[in-house]
């Protein structure tokens, strides 16, 4: 199944036989323990490349001039759709009457 | 009687107006046949129709989200702000042109039509000067009676031919002496698409009288000859004669950024700032770059000093949300968004509001709210490539790999400019085990990003795999 990212795995090294002396202390690395070495139990190093998002967009501020022109070509639009609403009716009803 | 009429003239001019030096609608049969151009292949950094080569120094589209010409996304948007030169027709015909819809206008009088129709709104019962019957030649002797006139004509009816038949008896009355009327002239030729004359009239017009106005104008003909150097020569030349004047900084500013050299059109925006520390564009400009430099808690200061200064809109509490997310100020993230929902005009601006939540919720860990958020996205705007893309990793996550394949070819083929979705196609082919098209799309992801470390390391792998084969 697709694990996402690639994780380094790691095992961390076998604490070893001496068990009473560890149960002594259990969380203390005391100056008589092994040296940690990070490659020791390494079973497998994986880098496989994750799917990419596209990035947060952030948006342009528009120009007062731009604003304007919108409004100009929303106002025409309303304009040109009322003087098309007007004649159809008008059209439809000379037709029905024959 | 003749102020009165005057004074109506020039009113109704004024509810139309909208200042020529922003205004500049593009056709498609001018990007495309366009005769100006000098050399066929221009040297780099020498041309707008060609994204800049690395001089930049900006923040990589792996990183910035980019548009279809292949500069990154501005943070201020104008009339005039390209959206780059489509190479095919068909590319062509997909650019959004107009200002509200994204429909494509074919030719150059589509956009001015509609300016045009403002008569139709202004005087139902019908126009208010009739041009066909006017006696051009008596107006033209009328300075005063003639400048408004010659405005009406040009931004109110739109009529170039007669408005510059107006102007030309006008300049023979002045004795060539005045320097307006060869603006005036200028910019219908410039309307015209004859530029070299309108270029023409604006340097007699410089000799005679020393304008900004006529700075900016004569720079938009060399912009729009693609010589952007030469504009910014003369830019820096006005400078000398006007020091320190706000609109030929920004007017430098704006043609680097046109040119993808984004370092020194931060610097010039800086400029501005020093001189004049309300104006909107800079802000925004230097803002948005912060952002995308990693600094949001720095974009974030530009855009309160935004809000600061009364602009309230839905585009700036979209980037206040994005910039107090990054930077980690949670508290107002989700009320800017709330807020540019609420004050978004159309469903447009909806779609990239909830895109940028879906980002939020994907940073915050929830990813039933992320994949909520980007089916809102597509909802309100059934094009949204980058939504597309982002549901597929999610859909990818939970598994559902047809799915996950099926939005990103949607993806691919709304925008096959964004590098993203061909790379996660060559991933997810990868993973099936369909090499040969997961080589193809890390091929087409290259082509829109070949700085993308991923991609040359995965064509790498693919390349030694076929070669043991």
């Amino acid at each position: 199944m697709p694990e996402g990212t690639g994780a380094l795995r790691e095992v961390l090294p076998k604490q070893g036989t001496r068990g009473e002396h560890r149960q002594a202390q259990p969380a203390r690395p005391g100056p008589h323990s092994r040296p940690f070495s990070p490659f020791a139990g390494q079973l497998s190093v994986e880098d496989t490349a994750a799917m990419v998002l596209c990035k947060p967009k952030i948006l342009p501020l528009k120009s007062v001039s731009l604003e304007k022109l919108e409004m100009l070509q929303r106002a025409a639009l309303d304009a040109a759709q009322a003087s098309e609403a007007a004649p159809p009716p008008s059209a439809g009803a000379a037709p029905p009457r024959q | 009687i003749q102020a009165a009429w005057n004074l109506k003239t020039r009113a109704l001019t004024e509810m139309v107006y909208v200042d020529e030096i922003d205004l500049d609608q593009e056709g498609i049969a001018e990007i495309l046949l366009d005769e100006n151009a000098i050399a066929q292949v221009a040297r780099p950094g020498t041309s707008l129709k060609l994204p800049g080569t690395g001089q930049g120094g900006g923040p990589s589209p792996a990183v910035r989200p980019v548009t279809q010409s292949g500069r990154p996304i501005t943070g201020f948007v104008r009339p005039s702000t390209q959206s780059g030169r489509p190479s095919t027709m068909e590319q062509a015909i997909r650019t959004p042109r107009t200002a509200l819809t994204a429909r494509p206008i074919t030719s150059a009088s589509g956009g001015y039509v509609r300016p045009g129709t403002a008569s139709m709104i202004t005087n139902p019962d019908g126009p208010f000067i009739n041009l066909s019957r006017l006696n051009l030649t008596k107006y033209a002797q009328k300075p005063k009676l003639a400048k408004a006139l010659f405005e009406y004509i040009f931004h109110h009816e739109n009529d170039i031919k007669n408005a510059l038949d107006l102007a030309a008896l006008a300049t023979e009355y002045a004795q060539f002496k005045d320097w307006w009327w060869k603006v005036q002239i200028g910019k219908c030729y410039y309307r015209l698409g004859l530029y070299r004359e309108a270029e023409k009239q604006f340097m007699s017009a410089l000799k005679q009288q020393d304008m900004v106005d006529t700075f900016l104008y004569l720079a938009k003909v060399y912009l729009r000859l693609d010589q952007p150097v030469t504009a910014l020569n003369l830019f820096k030349q006005g400078l000398e004669r006007f020091p320190g004047e706000v609109t030929l900084i920004c007017g430098i500013a704006r043609i680097y950024e046109e040119m993808n050299n984004i370092s020194s059109a931060a610097e010039y925006y800086k400029e501005v700032l020093k001189q004049d520390n309300t104006h909107v564009e800079a802000i925004a400009c230097i803002g948005s770059n912060h952002f995308y430099s990693d600094q949001p808690e720095i974009a974030l200061r530009f855009y309160r000093r935004l809000l600061q200064m009364g602009v309230y809109n839905c585009q700036l509490f979209n980037n206040l949300g994005l910039c107090c997310f990054y930077a980690q100020q949670y508290d107002m993230t989700l009320s800017s968004f709330e807020r540019a929902l609420f004050l978004a005009e159309n469903e447009e601006e909806t779609a990239d509001v909830w895109y940028n939540l879906g980002h939020v919720a994907v940073g915050i860990g929830d990813l039933n709210l992320a994949y909520q958020c980007f089916k809102l996205t597509l909802v309100n705007n059934n094009n949204y490539a980058e939504a597309y893309n982002n549901l597929a990793v999610l859909e990818m996550r939970k598994g559902h790999t047809e799915q996950a394949r099926a939005l990103l070819q949607t993806a691919s083929s709304l925008a096959p400019h964004m590098y993203e979705p061909h790379f996660n196609v060559a991933i997810l082919s990868e993973k099936v085990g369909d090499l040969q098209r997961s080589y193809t799309a890390a091929q087409k992801s290259e082509e829109a990003f070949p700085g993308h470390v991923d991609t040359q390391q995965l064509m790498k792998q693919l390349k030694e795999h076929f070669a043991m084969l």
